[in-house]
């Protein structure tokens, strides 16, 4: 795998995303700039002002029409992909953490962070997927989270549920319409600090402080798989076309006692879907994996690190020799199993 | 008699592999199957990726693998 690194962003990285037809990849960071970039070369298309405070999160409808961001100036802001126009700015007492928009691009979500007087919350608005109209000032719903302060949260298929991380590991199935608590089911034992669907949203992956990743039925909240790692993680992506996930995450080099050639453990890592063996590893980042994302056409995958940088990667040939169903006992590697 | 061992052992694991995958195929096929069965009700199409191909002119890109 030929890495491209890209150099756009002056601090940690946040979130990155890639549009439904991955080409276009966007990334956000503690330095307040969102940008887009061309997957193929990692070309930067442009970027997108006007945040106050550290960018938390992004996401861009299915049509590459909308960009929304959340950030620590307790906005979310919708833009224009094209023009890079903002074209709308909601305010909230507090940070947002986490946008996403639904399957459809008509609903975005937002979580907003939890402070004195302040519970965290869900915020749903209704969306108009046209850079002309004019959006809705106030949201259609709001949950507010009694127990633990959501961290991520994502619409499932058809819109039919909001699906949300706690802080306490636990993972809520909430009615997208009318925000009732349907099941509330602890899944980790620490912080959750991802949720990625799998292209038809009937599942996801969380990733988890509790070093671990799992794969949760979206329907019923049923635990389907679960990811050992060695180290805390960020983010937990899920690869369209081969069974595979892709791990990152890593302890900052002040909460790492040892010294070891293994120090920090910043490498995406590579499971096998199914079986919830890991595959491989890959190095490249000076700090923990903030966050990863898997290209939604299967070519290739992101990462962005604590350490600023973003790397692209596109799978070689010997990724996509790795065929589906391989059921040969042993520790399989990337790239090592080839076709005849 | 270490390889006979070593044998059951690999055995073994191809059988839980085999079982973890037939599962797995076996819930998705369902989940699928539902998925389409509730968009069909809805009156959309079957697939998701459909309805982006009808917006976008022509074919979604192909994966050259």
């Amino acid at each position: 795998m030929r890495p491209i690194l890209l150099q756009g962003h002056e601090r940690a990285l946040t979130q990155i995303k890639y549009s439904r037809d991955g080409d276009l990849i966007f990334s956000t960071a503690k330095d307040q700039v969102i940008c887009a970039w061309f997957s193929a070369n990692g070309e930067r298309l442009g970027t997108y002002h006007g945040h106050q405070g550290a960018i938390w999160t992004s996401d861009v409808d299915s049509t590459t029409t909308l960009l929304a961001s959340g950030a620590a100036d307790n906005t979310i802001r919708l833009w224009d992909i094209r023009t890079g126009k903002c074209l709308k700015v909601w305010d909230f007492p507090t940070a947002i953490k986490r946008v996403e928009f639904s399957e459809d691009g008509t609903k975005l979500l937002g979580v907003t962070e939890k402070r004195m007087g302040h519970l965290g919350t869900i915020v749903v608005f209704n969306i108009k997927v046209d850079v002309n109209a004019e959006q809705d000032n106030e949201p259609v719903l709001t949950i507010t989270c009694e127990e633990s302060k959501a961290t991520v949260a994502g619409f499932s298929f058809l819109n039919t549920f909001i699906i949300a991380g706690h802080e306490d590991g636990s993972v809520s199935q909430y009615d997208a319409e009318t925000g009732e608590q349907y099941i509330h089911e602890p899944i980790h034992e620490g912080h959750i600090m991802d949720l990625q669907w799998a292209s038809d949203r009937t599942y996801l992956i969380t990733a988890s402080k509790d070093k671990t990743s799992k794969i949760i039925s979206a329907r019923d909240l049923s635990l389907l798989k679960t990811y050992v790692a060695d180290t805390p993680l960020n983010s937990a992506a899920i690869t369209p076309k081969k069974d595979f996930v892709i791990l990152g995450g890593g302890q900052a080099a002040m909460d790492v006692t040892t010294t070891s050639s293994r120090q920090g453990k910043f490498e995406a890592r590579f499971y096998h879907k199914i079986f919830e063996d890991e595959i491989g590893r890959v190095k490249g980042h000076f700090g923990p994996l903030n966050t990863v994302a898997a290209d939604p056409q299967g070519r290739g995958y992101a990462s962005g690190g604590e350490d600023g940088y973003v790397r692209i990667h596109h799978f070689d040939k010997s990724y996509f020799d790795f065929f589906r169903g391989h059921v040969s006992a042993g520790n399989g590697r990337v790239g090592k199993h080839r076709k005849h | 008699e270490d390889r006979i061992a070593d044998d059951k052992e690999k055995g073994a694991v191809v059988d839980h592999r085999r079982r973890l995958l037939s599962e797995w195929l076996a819930w998705r096929e369902q989940e699928i199957e539902e998925l389409q069965a509730e968009r069909l009700d809805l009156g959309l199409p079957a697939d998701y990726e459909e309805v982006l191909a009808a917006s976008q002119d022509g074919e979604p890109e192909k994966v050259v693998e």
